[in-house]
């Protein structure tokens, strides 16, 4: 998933802003996942709500919106600010890791590490590069363009170009680029694409070489250029578009952060679904899916036993065939936004 | 592999009143069990065996249902006694095919590997069968026909799953490999894949041998392709056959059940047809593994260990004679040799302690694997506390870790099994985990159990695993951890000197660490000894709130003490809270809490002790909490 979220658009920007911030501190500076993901579901219901917000009274009716959410709306629409968050920006140690962590590479728990070391800055990491490791170091890098969003017209001709690639490797695979392009957002963050092969399932041995043929295959022609980490089943890495050879002036495509997964071709539509998200839809979905009886992961749905103990993974085909299971209207990629 | 015997019907959900459950006791196939309804949310059936058996494999031959879970349980025990799972939920219709109404009849068989492992190994005599289908809610279903199998005799050889292609007016859709797993992911599916690329390279998998078998069967079914729609032009399709024909192949299979030989019943199909009808009878060498052996291990092991304590002559083991299990060893060596899977445990916590252990030279891996050594796990009942007990694994809780981390020292895991006596061992704990002023006030309980003249093995075994701290810390530990040998021996003295001189506790007991301690403590001394004093009020018009989890029942204790001490107990963080008991150290979130009330105290249970022991109010400031 990117470290980037896609900037959202609505009459509460400010409110959504500012619990996205919180959230991003819990979850960097307190490691406090679930704070993270409470702040995370205000911020998204609060998105899709029409008219703008008036004050903390009114938020409190939505779902996922407390007591204490609606206390900082309303501190923040009489103030303008909030002082949490002020306390919290002027804070060094959670601003500073907060930028820390915007490195590949470098989590919460690395940039608590680094800072309680005295590093602070980027010119403070490029001081202590031998601390970091191979693929902070290519983080830190690439730092400014990794920042920088992948308009959706350069997501469509990375797309295009892996999967005439893929064909030309083998036309048996299977590749899908997931994550927010998939839903069909303006813009990425960077591109994740899922790969499968009828000869890999999950009853088979693993085989690192059908994912390593195509990321061998992507170096030689020059688009993926480094790589962060490349395991059995995923490789991490980073590409960029070649320029084509008649706009000599164009700028340079950008190096941007890419991500193949070889997945089990049984399990292919699981992670597909998984990895289109959007978190919060799949959170939603896992749940109508438990009320159904069954229980839905990245890798399986199993249907749920009288005593709660879960089945033998459905065949899957399609990620149709998952909403068909636990009869929940299919919603295609664009509409799983929410 | 003999056929169990089933006795009757115990009761069912609803029958409808030509397909009655009692159909199923009989091994006639046309003669199934529907429910009485259509669109029933769940049906369930439940059958008595003739005796308690160990159940190796299963037939269930579907009528409609989309999945079908089998449970078993004892009938001689508790009514309350749960059903466990035997198979877990296994899909038999895909919501295509149950909205069509195709493919009703599928068969499977399900070998030892896909069921259940720990239930698989145990004796029961009675099952439940539950089916749902969710995806069509106009058609009664349940299933045709179910038989079970025990294990097959030792001297016969093993046969397992012969390879049938059809059975009745059935047709297969599953015959997972026998590929260790007892869940087989994707199975089904692979299934699939191969029925719709029939023609595929012969690449299609490894054990295509079998599948590809199946797939055949599935192929010369029409296949259940997602789309549905059987292609009937098979005549074992699902729709019904000439009755004629079907009359002839179960009269022929009733014949094979009137007079069982024991030919036939080698066949888990135990179906004359099955057999015609599969050109090649082929044993699988995995498919019986002896199903027991762990078991039997296992007990092996904990008689011998009962043995080995058992035969200690003393209650109090001398230094000399104990286990020698905690050398000096240099700190990154102190868990070398131990490679550990943990369980229940949630980052960040789970990577700290991860952490701890690869700083003393452990090894981790994120999954139970044949070198793996030790589950750190949470709590009991996780999966991989499961898988790992069936492994015969070691299971221990995380302070083996926390504490070996604490002292760097090397300290026996043996004191911090999971399995067991999980209570007096967990109020060990206790001792360990706790703060000094903890001890003192925890200890004497503990003691009360460790002098008992009168020992059960069980509490031998406890003493032992004491017995072994006192090696564990020598030194200036010992007094800290207050578990020495002569450290117990004076508390028994003290013991015996409070019973006398329980009435007249006075000031000066209250220097005595021991005498002080010992009165307060243990609630069942509190009722015995006390003359019921009035109550005291030190805590009156403080708030508190209890944070987190307290080992053990300390959580009780502290309301005790608290409200026999006139505080109050906050059930929620509220304003008016003014302490937060905790007894896991600083927490993140009470910064945000002070941040909202910053007249809170964040303080140590030690607190609420030391009050009791001294029998007034104390500051709580030694007591806080810090980050």
């Amino acid at each position: 998933m990117s470290k980037r979220k896609a900037p959202q658009e609505s009459p509460n920007e400010g409110i959504t802003d500012f619990l996205i911030e919180l959230a991003n501190y819990e979850k960097n500076v307190n490691r406090a996942i679930h704070k993270y993901n409470a702040y995370r579901k205000a911020a998204s219901t609060i998105s899709k709500y029409p008219s703008k917000i008036r004050n903390g009274e009114e938020a409190k009716k939505l779902d996922g919106v407390g007591a204490k959410i609606a206390e900082k709306i309303d501190e923040f629409l009489q103030t303008g600010k909030l002082r949490k968050l002020e306390k919290i920006r002027n804070d060094d140690t959670s601003s500073s890791i907060n930028f820390l962590t915007r490195v590949t590479g470098i989590g919460p728990a690395a940039a608590r590490k680094f800072f309680e070391e005295g590093v602070k800055t980027l010119d403070d990491l490029k001081k202590v590069e031998h601390k970091l490791n191979h693929h902070q170091k290519i983080g830190l890098r690439y730092f400014e363009e990794f920042e920088k969003r992948i308009p959706r017209a350069e997501m469509e001709q990375m797309e295009a170009l892996i999967i005439a690639e893929l064909e030309k490797i083998d036309p048996e695979y299977i590749g899908t680029i997931c994550g927010s392009y998939r839903r069909g957002a303006a813009s990425s963050g960077d591109i994740d694409i899922l790969l499968t092969h009828p000869n890999y399932t999950s009853q088979t041995e693993k085989q690192p070489k059908l994912l390593h043929a195509v990321v061998e295959h992507l170096e030689s022609i020059g688009f993926v250029t480094d790589t962060l980490s490349k395991g059995d089943t995923k490789f991490m890495g980073v590409c960029q578009l070649q320029q084509s050879n008649d706009d000599e002036d164009e700028e340079e495509y950008l190096h941007r952060r890419i991500d193949i997964r070889l997945i089990p071709k049984d399990q292919y539509y699981c992670g597909v679904l998984y990895f289109t998200g959007s978190d919060i839809f799949n959170k939603n979905m896992r749940a109508h899916a438990l009320e159904k009886g069954f229980t839905l992961n990245e890798y399986t749905i199993r249907p749920l036993g009288v005593t709660g103990v879960a089945g033998e993974p459905l065949p899957v085909d399609s990620e149709r065939d998952i909403f068909e299971y636990i009869q929940y209207k299919f919603k295609e990629p664009k509409d799983r936004s929410q | 592999m003999p056929e169990i015997k089933l006795k009757h019907v115990v009761s069912c959900t609803s029958e409808d009143n030509t397909h009655k459950a009692d159909n199923l006791l009989s091994s006639d196939t046309y003669r199934k069990w529907k429910a009485a309804r259509a669109g029933e949310k769940q049906t369930s059936v439940i059958l008595q065996f003739e005796k308690e058996e160990q159940v190796h494999s299963i037939d269930i031959g579907n009528e409609g249902s989309a999945f079908v879970e089998v449970l078993v349980a004892n009938s001689s025990a508790p009514k309350t006694q749960d059903y466990e799972v035997l198979l877990v939920t296994s899909s038999f219709m895909s919501p295509t095919e149950s909205r069509n109404g195709s493919n009703l009849n599928r068969v499977r068989f399900f070998g030892p590997n896909q069921l259940q492992k720990s239930t698989a190994q145990e004796k029961w005599d009675r099952v439940k069968i539950v089916c749902s289908q969710p995806y069509n809610k106009n058609i009664a279903y349940g299933i045709a026909f179910v038989k079970f199998h025990s294990p097959p005799d030792k001297n016969e050889p093993p046969s397992s799953s012969p390879k049938v292609t059809k059975l009745g007016q059935f047709r297969i859709k599953d015959e997972s490999p026998s590929s260790g797993s007892s869940l087989q992911p994707g199975s089904l599916f692979f299934n699939r894949e191969n029925a719709n690329k029939s023609s595929t390279s012969p690449k299609v998998s490894p054990q295509s041998d079998k599948l590809s078998y199946a797939a055949a069967a599935l192929q010369a079914g029409g296949g259940p392709h997602p789309s549905g729609q059987a292609s009937s032009s098979s005549s074992s399709s699902a729709s019904p056959q000439p009755p004629v024909k079907r009359k002839f192949e179960f009269s022929k299979e009733r014949l094979s059940a009137s007079g069982p030989s024991p030919s036939t019943k080698k066949s888990p199909a135990g179906s004359p047809e099955s057999k015609a009808a599969t050109p090649k009878l082929k044993p699988s060498p995995a498919a019986t593994p002896s199903p027991s052996t762990t078991k039997v291990s296992s007990t092996q092991r904990s008689t011998e260990k009962k043995k080995e304590v058992q035969s200690k002559p003393e209650l109090k083991p001398k230094p000399k004679t104990k286990p020698q299990s905690e050398q000096q060893v240099p700190f990154k060596k102190i868990m070398e040799g131990v490679v550990f899977v943990l369980s229940g445990f949630q980052n960040p916590f789970r990577g700290e302690l991860r952490e701890k252990a690869l700083e003393m030279g452990a090894k981790y891996r994120p999954d139970w694997t044949s070198d793996s050594t030790h589950l750190i796990c949470a709590f009991a009942n996780t999966p991989k506390y499961s898988q790992v007990k069936s492994a015969g694994g070691i299971i221990v809780r995380k302070e083996w870790v926390l504490d070996c981390h604490k002292r760097k020292q090397k300290i026996s895991f043996k004191r911090y099994l999971m399995d067991g006596d999980e209570s007096s061992s967990e109020s060990e704990m206790e001792v360990d985990e706790d703060s000094e002023e903890e001890v003192k006030t925890k200890t004497p309980q503990k003691k009360e159990i460790q002098v008992t003249p009168k020992k059960s093995p069980a509490k031998r075994d406890e003493e032992e695993e004491y017995a072994r701290s006192t090696d564990e810390e020598p030194g200036a530990d010992e007094d800290e951890s207050g578990v020495d040998t002569e450290d117990e021996l004076q508390r028994v003295e003290n013991e015996s000197r409070r019973k006398k001189a329980a009435a007249e506790r006075t000031a000066e007991e209250e220097e005595d660490p021991y005498g002080g301690s010992t009165d307060e403590n243990t609630d069942a001394e509190a009722e015995e000894d006390h003359p019921i004093p009035e109550l005291p009020d030190f805590l009156s018009g403080k708030h508190f709130f209890l944070y987190g989890k307290f080992p053990n029942d300390e959580r009780r204790l502290l309301l005790r003490y608290i409200v026999a001490f006139n505080g109050v107990i906050e059930d929620y963080m509220t304003d008016k809270v003014q302490f937060v008991v905790t007894s896991e150290g600083w927490h993140e979130s009470f910064e945000d809490a002070l941040m909202e009330n910053s007249n809170l105290n964040f303080v140590k249970p030690a607190w609420i002790y030391a009050i009791n022991e001294r029998q007034k109010l104390l500051p709580y400031q030694p007591y806080t909490v810090v980050p």
